[in-house]
């Protein structure tokens, strides 16, 4: 069972699970451990698809496709923004989620579960790791975006 | 009811936070005011939120079709939890997947795009009353 | 108890599809939304009260909330009041307009002119209410 860290902004509480690592720009990598302690799995943050809307098209990358940090993962395109979502791992894609293909808004209603983007079989991940934030700091991340956007309005 | 004298009843989300929302709200217009207006009766989906008995007793005697603007299918759960049955639904978000040229922008005032999409939405949705009518039975779910 | 980064008034609009007033009432809340009140007020969906929308009645429960109806069903006031909390403040559009004189709007899906100096004067009028509910966390001032 997932546990979150959560925060209230007018009528939108944002939650961030507390099991993951993230990149400031809101993608979230959860390793696979025991099974698969090379690989990990990927997302969004509820942060992010709350701000950015309803997905309207998604496109991942394809399995077999390799990747250092910070290289384009996936392209989506929602009815506010067009995205370009970076991988928080280097690696090689080893399964991308088809559940998204005919329903990419799984990821609006489930960022943190049945939502994610795709496996990735990780070359350098305590390299990697150490560039990304845990729950808490990405919590203070997120507050600090929230806040900007408020005061930009 | 069956036949085709069956008013079909037509329930938009009108959702105020997104363009999908007004799209559907302009495509039940098209539909209702425009392209079948004889055939078709606009009710408001507020009238079902406060279970008012007239709007209650339509939706649970007559064949429903609900255009909601996104996957929370707002219309279409609330036809559903007031005893109604929703006999087609639609969500814009799916009609604007398959015509990906009209992105819908503007909640107040529907960009060209977005009028474009209600349109074609609409006559999407008027085939889907014609059949309701001339089969005459609200039997189960059709999805767009 | 939720915590706002900044007060806000949420506000909640029948939107109603059937007659012109719910038109105006729909167009008045975006015109206080996007143009009047940007910082000081959020939407909440009616729908959602019952559809699902657990963030939507919860922040009408803790937040002063204004509700804008077209006619006298006063869906808007009715729904948040049973699914949430009693509205701080609740205008409907036909008592505005009678109020000023003007006649009926007309156009549910193109207003006409007397449907959009009643936009104004309701935009209006929510903006007031917004600003006496944030000054004074009072309410409500009908």
């Amino acid at each position: 069972m997932t546990e979150y860290l959560e925060t209230t902004a007018d009528k939108f509480t944002f939650r961030v699970a507390v099991d993951r690592f993230y990149t400031q720009e809101g993608v979230w990598a959860l390793r696979l451990q025991p099974e698969f302690p090379s690989r990990v799995r990927v997302g969004i943050t509820d942060f992010l698809q709350q701000r950015s809307g309803d997905v309207a098209f998604l496109s991942v990358k394809a399995t077999g496709t390799r990747l250092q940090a910070g290289d384009e993962l996936a392209e989506m395109e929602t009815v506010k923004v067009n995205l370009s979502l970076h991988s928080p791992v280097g690696g090689t894609i080893v399964e991308v989620n088809k559940a998204l293909e005919p329903s990419p808004e799984i990821v609006n209603q489930a960022p943190y579960g049945e939502g994610w983007l795709a496996v990735i079989e990780t070359t350098s991940w305590e390299q990697d790791r150490a560039r990304l934030v845990d729950a808490p700091a990405y919590m203070a991340v997120m507050k600090s975006e929230v806040a900007k956007e408020v005061e930009a309005r | 009811m069956t036949g085709e004298g069956t008013e079909v009843v037509v329930i938009p989300c009108s959702g105020i936070g997104k363009p999908y929302g007004t799209v559907a709200r302009e495509s039940a217009y098209d539909l209702c005011d425009d392209l079948r207006p004889g055939a078709t009766r606009l009710v408001a989906l507020a009238k079902l939120v406060l279970g008012e008995q007239e709007a209650r007793e339509r939706v649970r005697s007559c064949p429903v079709v609900t255009i909601d603007g996104c996957k929370l299918m707002c219309a279409s759960r609330l036809v559903t939890h007031s005893g109604g049955q929703v006999t087609h639904e639609v969500a814009v978000l799916d009609v604007y997947r398959r015509h990906k040229e009209l992105k819908p922008e503007g909640i107040e005032v529907l960009n060209d795009e977005g009028r474009k999409l209600a349109r074609v939405l609409a006559e999407e949705v008027a085939v889907a009353v014609d059949e309701i009518r001339r089969s005459g039975a609200p039997s189960g779910a059709g999805h767009a | 108890m939720p915590s706002a980064v900044k007060a806000k008034v949420g506000i909640v609009s029948c939107s109603g599809e059937e007659i012109a007033e719910g038109t105006v009432a729909r167009l008045a809340t975006l015109k206080v939304l996007h143009e009047l009140r940007p910082t000081k007020t959020v939407t909440i969906c009616l729908p959602l009260f019952l559809a699902g929308g657990d963030q939507d009645r919860e922040f009408a429960r803790h937040h002063p909330t204004i509700t804008v109806d077209g006619c006298d069903q006063r869906c808007a006031a009715r729904g948040t009041e049973m699914y949430s909390a009693r509205p701080a403040a609740s205008i409907v559009v036909a008592h505005v307009a009678a109020a000023a004189g003007l006649p009926r709007p007309e156009g549910r899906r193109c207003l006409d002119d007397a449907g959009k100096r009643v936009v104004t004067l309701v935009a209006e009028r929510m903006a007031r209410l917004v600003d006496e509910l944030l000054d004074d966390g009072q309410g409500p001032p009908r």
